[in-house]
């Protein structure tokens, strides 16, 4: 059975792209989600193997959200949508293929073909997305769109992914990894990143280790083994 | 032989007296084509006065005066008729009768004939050649000629005792003939060569008006703005030779073209009282310099001394204004006054029909973005998918969303009104709803909050609609919690006002999401009703973005429209 994630933030639409995703009897429907937020954390929980993603959704776009997922998980991604413009722009970004609504129940199953055969070559799919211009991020109820410009660090620990600005901290469901790769965060710590243009000081400690204030006086740990990238990244 | 040559010479004074004549407004009442009773006052007395002259000029012969009584007289019949013609040859003939001489009462009576036969002329002239013959030279040749023959024959008839008179007519029939004829002709022909003059002036000036006016209108295709503004004032600076030439809207100076405009800038605010005093009492001022004054508010070395102000007018509502100046010491040409507001008047009849072309424009924008937004697939497209999605579940849901969609449709095509009462805006808007709540379900909810008495009131068509998809669009589906919409419509001192509030806050009035059809709606219930009333809206970042609508309540009463 193919695992797969059906986001979308219209109830109906979810509900008529499960009852025809069932009938084909070749999906297991693993998470249902209705925003971008969810969606991030659902993929990176549950790994599926291909997600169903309609494009015009509140704040975060289904084609921003694709940017987001970390590649360590990345599924294909079958684009839904009701409007045959941002078809045509989704295949540019490597979609896998697409769906206009009302989905034809043939089309459909020209697609599951297409995706079983796929998925049998066992190859993870490579998509090339531009760096993100905003990160998700919630703070208790609130949802916030942070620019990675204004992150002063990233980290993550046990409770997940935490993003630190001048004036508050947040937790995001993208991973470290993905930051680190599609911003320009520097990574300076198996478990932080530094945004350069915060630094205001850097501190050299005598276990060969450093630490970073931030021009907000915050502290960051530098390990040893990434004292010397950042060195060179900062021409010193 | 030497009376023919004195007669000519007072027949040159004569004639100058008529060039003078041509000089003068007096003359204007022969060449123009009104003939008003004034006209015939001038030409009476005009002419009297020269039959008159004639008799004075005259050379005194064995008792008799040899003369040129006659060209006044005969003149004044092609001129002004056999009335008038006949009034001037008695009134003159009288004159001569009084001086005595064994001729007088001949030459009175000849007089009066030489009257009544030019008005005849006057008559034939009429009848087979139109006014412009009037002036032929040739007729008041043949003219004076056969009432100088007459004349003779009168003395010959009436002037005792016959020896004498036969006596007399030898001596002075060729000359006076002769002087007559070729002094009527002459005098003639230099009136015509006038009147010609004038008739040519008069043909360029139209032909200059109506080039400016050619040029004028191209440039006002495009709109007026400061750019046309300034392509306008040049044509007209440049056709006109005035010294400058302003354009002005409501409250700035579009373009400013001439002496002074190192100061005088567009863009800059209407300093000048006369301006704002043509614009709020929209009548034409002109300041002179010298009984009304006028002086620069700007600058203290401007060179300006008069200044014509000429309110602008799109149909009724005055929009703006164009300003002729002349330096100091330079008098304003009573044609480029006249030519300035004729202009205006152009100008505004122009300004008018862009109006209707912009209004027309607008609806048919607004009504193609509204189709648009209908068959805009993402309406249709999602309404389908939620539709579809319902007759699993809820078939009389379904049935109604089709009847919802259907309505919605039908409302839409209907295109030909460009107004709709507000019950009719609404029933579009709630079909357009009750889709888009079953579309979005608990995310999405509505509260309306609408005046009865409002419902019977008329709105431009397609405002509504617009608006409530704006909220949704930008507003609702932009934020993860459930999206609130109210619609408010009601009355507030001599306004409707139709608000409609969504709490996302996330309206930009300066990116691209604006919404041309924001815009439409705003211009065009501002091209109708005015500047004070139309589409403002208030954004509270996160929080609200509020659309307030306001139209006037007068001429709802009276259906005015």
């Amino acid at each position: 059975m193919i695992r797969t994630i059906i986001i979308d933030d219209e109830l109906h639409a979810r509900e008529e792209l499960e009852y025809l995703i069932s009938e084909t009897h070749k999906f297991e429907i693993v998470d249902r989600c209705e925003n971008g937020i969810e969606a991030l954390k659902s993929i990176h929980k549950h790994r599926p193997d291909i997600i169903f993603l309609d494009i015009q959704m509140p704040v975060i776009s289904g084609i921003e959200l694709v940017g987001m997922i970390d590649d360590d998980c990345t599924p294909r991604v079958v684009f839904v949508t009701a409007y045959d413009d941002y078809a045509l722009k989704a295949i540019e970004e490597n979609a896998f293929d697409y769906l206009l609504k009302p989905v034809d129940k043939k089309r459909l199953e020209k697609c599951v073909a297409r995706l079983e055969k796929d998925l049998s070559q066992k190859q993870l799919p490579a998509y090339h997305i531009p760096k993100i211009n905003r990160i998700p991020c919630h703070c208790g109820r609130r949802i916030k769109l942070i620019d990675p410009k204004e992150i002063e660090y990233a980290f993550t620990d046990v409770a997940g992914v935490h993003i630190v600005t001048r004036e508050k901290e947040l937790f995001t469901g993208v991973t470290l990894k993905t930051i680190e790769q599609k911003t320009d965060l520097f990574r300076c710590h198996k478990q932080y990143l530094i945004n350069l243009m915060q630094i205001d000081e850097i501190i050299l400690l005598e276990n060969g280790a450093a630490e970073v204030i931030s021009k907000s006086d915050k502290r960051i740990p530098i390990s040893r083994r990434y004292l010397k990238p950042l060195k060179e990244k900062l021409l010193l | 032989m030497n009376l023919i040559l004195i007669l000519l010479q007072q027949m040159s004074v004569f004639l100058v007296i008529a060039y003078v004549f041509s000089k003068s407004p007096a003359f204007y009442a022969l060449a123009g084509r009104k003939q008003q009773f004034q006209h015939k006052i001038i030409v009476y007395v005009t002419f009297t006065t020269f039959s008159i002259l004639g008799t004075y000029f005259g050379l005194p012969i064995k008792d008799a005066i040899a003369n040129t009584r006659a060209i006044g007289a005969v003149l004044g019949g092609i001129f002004g008729g056999p009335w008038l013609g006949l009034a001037i040859g008695f009134t003159s003939g009288l004159h001569r009768y009084t001086l005595g001489g064994f001729t007088d009462l001949a030459c009175g009576v000849s007089t009066t004939v030489d009257g009544l036969i030019g008005g005849v002329v006057h008559l034939y002239i009429l009848r087979n050649g139109g006014r412009d013959q009037l002036f032929n030279p040739l007729a008041a040749f043949v003219a004076a000629l056969s009432t100088e023959v007459i004349q003779m024959i009168l003395i010959l008839t009436i002037a005792k005792p016959f020896h004498e008179a036969l006596e007399l007519v030898k001596v002075i029939a060729a000359p006076m003939i002769l002087a007559n004829a070729a002094g009527s002709a002459l005098f003639m022909s230099i009136l015509r060569d006038k009147k010609n003059m004038v008739d040519r002036f008069q043909a360029i000036f139209s032909g200059q008006a109506l080039k400016l006016v050619e040029k004028i209108t191209g440039p006002l295709v495009n709109g007026f703005n400061q750019e046309t503004a300034k392509e306008i004032s040049t044509i007209i600076q440049e056709e006109t030779g005035v010294g400058a030439v302003a354009i002005t809207d409501h409250n700035t100076i579009l373009a400013f073209v001439g002496m002074g405009n190192d100061h005088h800038v567009p863009g800059g605010v209407i300093e000048s009282e006369l301006t704002k005093q043509a614009i709020n009492e929209n009548r034409v001022i002109y300041a002179d310099g010298i009984d009304v004054p006028y002086s620069c508010g700007v600058s203290r070395t401007c060179p300006l001394g008069s200044v014509l102000v000429i309110p602008l007018r799109a149909g009724k509502e005055v929009i703006g204004t164009i300003k002729l100046y002349e330096p100091k010491k330079k008098l304003f040409l009573t044609l480029n006054k006249t030519l300035g507001e004729g202009i205006a008047n152009l100008l505004s009849n122009q300004l008018l029909l862009i109006r209707f072309e912009e209004q027309k424009n607008l609806l048919t924008r607004s009504e193609l973005q509204l189709i648009h937004a209908q068959i805009n697939p993402h309406f249709l497209f999602n309404a389908l998918n939620t539709i579809i999605a319902t007759t699993r579940k809820n078939n009389t849901l379904a049935r109604d969303l089709l009847l919802n969609l259907s309505n919605f449709f039908r409302k839409n095509l209907k295109r030909s009104q460009e107004f709709s009462t507000i019950a009719e805006e609404m029933d579009h808007v709630k079909s357009y709803l009750e889709i888009e709540k079953a579309r979005f379900a608990e995310r999405l909810i509505v509260e309306e909050h609408v005046d009865p008495n409002c419902l019977s009131f008329k709105i431009p068509s397609f405002t509504l609609q617009p608006i409530i998809e704006n909220a949704i669009k930008h507003g609702t589906s932009n934020i993860l919690e459930p999206g609130v919409i109210k619609l408010t419509i009601q009355q507030t001192d001599n306004r409707i006002v139709i608000e409609v509030e969504d709490n996302a806050g996330a309206y930009q009035f300066n990116g691209k999401e604006t919404g041309l059809g924001m815009n439409i709606v705003d211009k065009r219930i501002k091209n109708k009703f005015g500047e004070s009333f139309g589409i403002k809206i208030q954004c509270e970042p996160d929080l609200f973005t509020k659309v307030m609508i306001t139209f006037p309540l007068e001429g709802q009463l009276n259906q005015e429209w």
